[in-house]
């Protein structure tokens, strides 16, 4: 998820959030597409792996869903980073 | 006898009219503000010089009205790759099934280079870019039509401004309410664009529901009088309202398609991936009677079906091909059936709602535009 540009001016911090590794969660996901002429929703679902990134500041936190079991048609990679706030747990 | 169309989202905002005009054209927003409703504008296809270009244009035009800033956060984000890794890896039955069409419709290789290719939603920082200039300008109002403002609520709020949250689904609008929204959005199917599976006349009272004092604003088919009224009856402050102004005379839309939206119904709307590889609803075109017909394969994700129909949609517009030519278009496109001035267009909303409010009050509901 590491962004295409050089000399981005944002600071990505990786970690690691044991609490979260393993969980099962759905991701509400998509964003603006075509350089935000319009946007989208992809729904996911997997595991996390408790691997984050928090982008900028204040943090923008994103985890690592993988094992997808839901995904949009014709998805081609088994993982995303899913933005903190959109995702969801099961038991919520 | 207090005025129904006087609500709360009027006091949170400090406007005459529960009336949100979501527009991609300032002289819109601007119109729709001097007419007494609110506007929001879309900030999203914009670099950030643009965005604040525009914020400080809509400040000296509106002597201190206030307006908004609307943005699209990303929430999810595959592996990334450049236009053309990205190119390598559309199967080549696509690409054959593309040239095929381009062939029958003589399609030429466009004039300008495909827009679809400024894949902004890939970079996480692009956004960043476009929110930092919205919180250096304090925009009175931060929308945000997709992704969740959750962590960007304090820096905003610290800064005067009010964030709005988009939602189409309830679990998003409780999220987004209990991390302290201002008003929450709650955007029904029927809508342009992005939209999700609920229908307006779920998803709106569905969210009323849960939202305590928190204002909603019900989006999606909202194009007259009596949607508003109906929204206000569903447990809404307010409307969000998208298509309608596409067909303004302040609208610097092609006329080409403001000529489709004032001739489209309900039917002429199609919720697709064919355009973008996300799911959005749009006018009916060539393009998507293509990817509809026996024999066309599946539609890629996002953004692979960006890129194979970046070369067409750039060509359509470049060349005005009409069959080609679509726009984000909501089921109520079927009610915009004129091109006419904005303040036009909010007087008649006004006066059709106070219509339908009091017909169905003494039983002779609204049935036919006023």
């Amino acid at each position: 998820m590491a962004p295409a540009d050089a000399g981005d001016a944002y600071p990505m911090r990786p970690g690691f959030d044991g609490a979260m590794a393993g969980r099962v969660a759905e991701c509400e996901g998509g964003g603006p597409a075509a350089g935000g002429a319009f946007g989208g929703r992809e729904e996911f679902a997997g595991t996390l792996t408790g691997e984050y990134v928090d982008h900028g500041d204040p943090p923008w936190r994103w985890y690592r869903l993988v094992g997808l079991s839901r995904k949009p048609a014709s998805y081609p990679w088994d993982a995303v980073w899913c933005e903190s706030g959109s995702l969801f747990f099961a038991d919520e | 006898m207090a005025d129904p169309l006087y609500t709360k989202l009027c006091d949170l905002i400090g406007v005459q009219y529960p009336i949100v005009a979501f527009t991609p054209f300032r002289e819109v927003a601007a119109a729709v503000i001097e007419a007494g409703a609110f506007a929001v504008l879309a900030g999203a296809p914009q670099e950030p010089d643009r965005i604040a270009e525009d914020i400080r244009w809509l400040r000296q035009r509106l002597g201190g009205k206030p307006f908004g800033i609307d943005l699209l956060l990303p929430s999810s984000a595959p592996p990334v790759g450049t236009i053309e890794e990205l190119q390598a890896q559309i199967p080549e039955g696509h690409r054959r099934f593309v040239e095929a069409m381009k062939e029958r419709h003589r399609i030429p290789q466009p004039k300008n280079p495909p827009e679809h290719y400024n894949l902004g939603w890939i970079n996480q920082d692009r956004a960043r870019r476009q929110l930092d200039v919205a919180l250096e300008e304090r925009v009175p109002v931060l929308a945000f039509g997709l992704g969740s403002p959750a962590f960007i609520l304090e820096a905003a709020h610290s800064r005067g401004i009010k964030v709005f949250g988009l939602v189409g689904k309830p679990r998003q609008a409780k999220r987004e309410i209990e991390a302290g929204v201002d008003a929450i959005i709650a955007q029904g199917s029927d809508a342009a664009g992005h939209t999700g599976s609920i229908g307006t006349f779920s998803i709106v009272p569905a969210v009323a529901a849960i939202a305590g004092e928190t204002p909603v604003i019900a989006a999606g088919g909202v194009t007259t009088g009596r949607h508003l009224a109906a929204a206000l009856c569903l447990g809404a402050a307010g409307v969000w309202t998208g298509t309608l102004w596409l067909a303004t005379e302040e609208a610097d839309e092609a006329p080409v398609l403001k000529q489709k939206l004032v001739a489209a119904s309900a039917e002429d709307t199609v919720h697709s991936t064919c355009i973008s590889g996300f799911s959005m609803r749009v006018l009916r075109c060539a393009w998507t009677e293509e990817w509809e017909a026996p024999g066309a394969p599946e539609p890629l994700s996002a953004p692979y079906q960006l890129i194979l129909g970046a070369e067409v949609h750039q060509a359509a517009k470049d060349y005005t091909i009409e069959p080609f030519m679509t726009e984000a278009a909501g089921q109520g496109v079927g009610f915009v059936t004129a091109v006419r001035p904005v303040r036009e267009v909010v007087q008649a909303l006004v006066d059709e709602a106070r219509a339908a409010l009091e017909g169905a009050a003494s039983g002779s509901p609204v049935t036919t535009p006023g």
